[in-house]
């Protein structure tokens, strides 16, 4: 009896999510699994970069022990073509947040112009990812070809890995919304899609900072 | 069941309930809190001058590299900022949440913090 009462309390209506899903509290459950996840990632995300850190500029400490003139990032990175696909994964974020406002407003063709628009922009920043690695391997810099070319390709593939499925999230979205399976009232939905994906944004923030721009000596 | 038991039950319920309440509320003014497009946009705006500053900052040829540094790390910690609390909505959104998320954020930072400073002092250098 006791237990029916508090099923049947307040709760996730409130959040936009489904009406069939109540929570004691008024906390969605779905939305605390995704900052739970979110916090558990910063944890994840924080092991590469330090590890990042940790071998900086140690290269002939390890496995350039040796090599005369050895592939350092001085040497392989394009900083202005890092910028723009930085810029573009920046202006992703804005996008996925129109996207929310437009589905909190009940207006489904613009939810789904940004839907189809943050995809894309991901998409292009993999894109560019895709190409900035063949041109790193091109130029002889391999997973094992010294410190530098394992922690980079790690920490930024890893990355890459989370906005593709990230991409994959939204165009599951879309695809809802364009079967009409993606009513204003499960706007939690697109909320939860564009934590994850603003929390790979300020991942990309850092990462850009600390690998790209930070000087080398 | 007794009366004592009963009465126990019923206020605990009473205290889910308050609780479901203020959360619901909470959640009710932080709908109505949520920005609008034109600061989203703004927000965006500000973000890319970051962005290019950084860029440029980063091309400075200057000997003082630890004031490159600490300028850059200022700028992506602001940037961060920015898309955590206008973004995210940790600045409108569920106090609780925001704290499940700077409890995650925290423990990585000293972990790795310490992380690095004994293994840069002590494994590396031998």
């Amino acid at each position: 009896m006791a237990q029916a009462v508090v099923t049947a309390g307040p709760g996730e209506l409130a959040h936009g999510g489904d009406p069939e899903h109540y929570t004691n509290t008024g906390v969605s459950n779905a939305k605390l699994a995704i900052w739970l996840f979110l916090s558990s990632e910063a944890l994840f995300f924080g092991a590469f970069i330090s590890t990042y850190f940790l071998y900086r500029g140690r290269d002939a400490q390890y496995l350039n022990k040796g090599v005369q003139n050895p592939l350092t990032p001085d040497r392989l990175f394009n900083i202005p073509f890092t910028s723009i696909t930085s810029f573009v994964l920046l202006m992703s974020s804005l996008t996925m947040v129109l996207a929310l406002a437009a589905i909190q407003r009940g207006d489904h063709r613009r939810l789904r112009i940004w839907l189809l628009a943050t995809a894309l922009f991901g998409l292009t920043f993999v894109g560019g990812q895709v190409f900035e690695f063949t041109e790193f391997y091109r130029h002889g810099l391999h997973l094992s070809t010294n410190m530098f070319g394992t922690t980079f390709y790690v920490l930024t593939g890893l990355h890459g890995a989370h906005v593709t499925m990230g991409i994959i999230w939204l165009l599951i979205l879309w695809g809802r919304s364009m079967g009409d399976r993606l009513p204003t009232e499960k706007h939690e939905a697109v909320e939860i899609a564009g934590l994850y994906w603003h929390f790979v944004d300020i991942v990309w923030i850092f990462i850009f900072t600390a690998v790209y721009l930070i000087p080398q000596h | 069941m007794t009366d004592t038991e009963t009465s126990t039950d019923l206020e605990r319920l009473d205290r889910v309930g308050e609780i479901a309440t203020a959360g619901e509320h909470q959640i009710e003014e932080m709908a109505h809190a949520h920005p609008g497009p034109r600061q989203y946009v703004l927000i965006a705006i500000v973000l890319c001058t970051l962005t290019g500053f950084e860029i440029a900052v980063s091309y400075l040829d200057t000997r003082h590299t630890n004031i490159v540094i600490f300028v850059l790390a200022t700028m992506a910690a602001l940037k961060f900022f920015l898309v955590c609390a206008w973004y995210m909505h940790m600045k409108m959104d569920l106090a609780f949440f925001r704290r499940l998320f700077v409890m995650g954020m925290l423990l990585a930072t000293a972990v790795y913090g310490i992380l690095l400073l004994f293994m840069s002092s002590t494994v590396l250098k031998r």
